[in-house]
């Protein structure tokens, strides 16, 4: 089965020539190109892609703002000219960082890199139905059945279980990347649900054991995908 | 793209890095052909871009314009343009007026006449020549 990818690039020839090497792999499948940010999260809320080709700098808000507010993850290359991007890149997890024009060698080589990165996130999301949180000094067990849903403090995140809350010191961006993306969802920048504690939703709000919890409109659509509704 | 072992049949003009275009496409002239000629379509706009934002005397809109235009002379062979616009995007950060860049500004429109001339004069070259292939 091919990864499906989207571009996300405003300098034509650039963006051909991604198609190209895409196409030459043999190995994606791109779903869509797009020039600016905002029309590629109009798409992007909408559909889930498993690999994003994402220049930075383009009309308008930058690569860095998409990934801000995307609502899940997918894998990300960036392709700019610009290599002082390159510790951005390293702050938002992306999987490789591609200096325009680049060999398709080297284009090969960050594939190489999402198939590492794929097998190694395959692992992690399947074989943990727990996480361990540092807090009081401890290391204690949670199990994600347990875990209603988890809120960003600052530089603290609270994880809500039906009988006790822990704080601990995390952020909901690192913790949405870590968590079993089969039972968690983020809804909204300060907020990760347990999408099986769901009681009921409406309008822009869901609630859980009696907790009112936001959803930002980025996050909307992606959350009612995930829900059985018949 | 089209395989390692290629052949350097096109004489590219001198001033064309023609191994970094090899590097790229290998000796897939099609497709080569194509890419200038994306790079032709848009070019005289995003020229335009520039030249706008450096007569509103908007820093920030030149920055913007010479970074985005900055790649597409990597895609054609013209590394050490690429360099130029890379070096007038750092003057352009550094600046606080254009009144700072005119000599440099100057300077890098004239380059980009030049580029696009160049450009043009070898798509024209290559058309011919895959024409003959065909």
């Amino acid at each position: 089965m091919k990864w499906t990818c989207v571009i996300v690039e405003d300098l034509q020839v650039a963006a051909d020539y991604l198609v190209k090497c895409c196409e030459k792999s043999g190995l994606l499948q791109v779903k869509g190109h797009f020039t600016n940010v905002e029309q590629a999260l109009e798409y992007l809320n909408k559909n889930s892609v498993d690999i994003l080709f994402l220049d930075v700098e383009m009309p308008g808000a930058t690569g860095f703002d998409l990934l801000d507010q995307l609502a899940y993850y997918p894998k990300v290359i960036l392709t700019t000219s610009k290599s002082e991007y390159a510790y951005n890149a390293f702050e938002y997890n992306v999987t490789d960082f591609l200096k325009k024009p680049f060999t398709y060698q080297r284009f090969q080589e960050a594939l190489n890199k999402l198939t590492t990165a794929a097998g190694e996130n395959n692992i992690s999301s399947t074989a943990t139905d727990h996480i361990f949180i540092k807090c009081d000094g401890k290391l204690v067990r949670l199990n994600n059945d347990d875990i209603l849903f988890i809120e960003s403090m600052g530089d603290y995140v609270k994880f809500v279980t039906p009988d006790k809350k822990y704080i601990t010191h995390n952020t909901i961006k690192n913790l949405e990347e870590k968590v079993n993306r089969q039972c968690f969802i983020k809804v909204h920048r300060s907020y990760i649900i347990n999408i099986n504690k769901i009681d009921d939703i409406r309008e822009n709000d869901l609630f859980i054991k009696g907790n009112e919890i936001p959803v930002s409109k980025a996050h909307k659509a992606d959350v009612l995908k995930r829900l059985n509704i018949i | 793209m089209s395989g390692s072992n290629f052949s350097k049949k096109f004489i590219f003009n001198e001033k064309i890095d023609s191994d970094y275009l090899y590097s790229l496409y290998e000796d897939d002239y099609q497709y080569i052909e194509e890419i200038f000629s994306t790079t032709l379509t848009h070019f005289d706009n995003d020229l335009y871009a520039i030249q706008q934002a450096f007569t509103a005397g908007n820093l920030s809109d030149l920055r913007k314009a010479i970074h985005k235009m900055k790649p597409t002379f990597g895609f054609v062979g013209l590394p050490t343009v690429q360099q130029s616009c890379k070096e007038f995007e750092d003057f352009c950060q550094k600046a606080t007026t254009s009144n700072e860049l005119t000599s440099e500004y100057q300077q890098i429109v004239v380059t980009l006449a030049a580029s696009k001339e160049l450009i043009a004069s070898e798509y024209n070259k290559l058309k011919e020549f895959n024409s003959n292939l065909l």
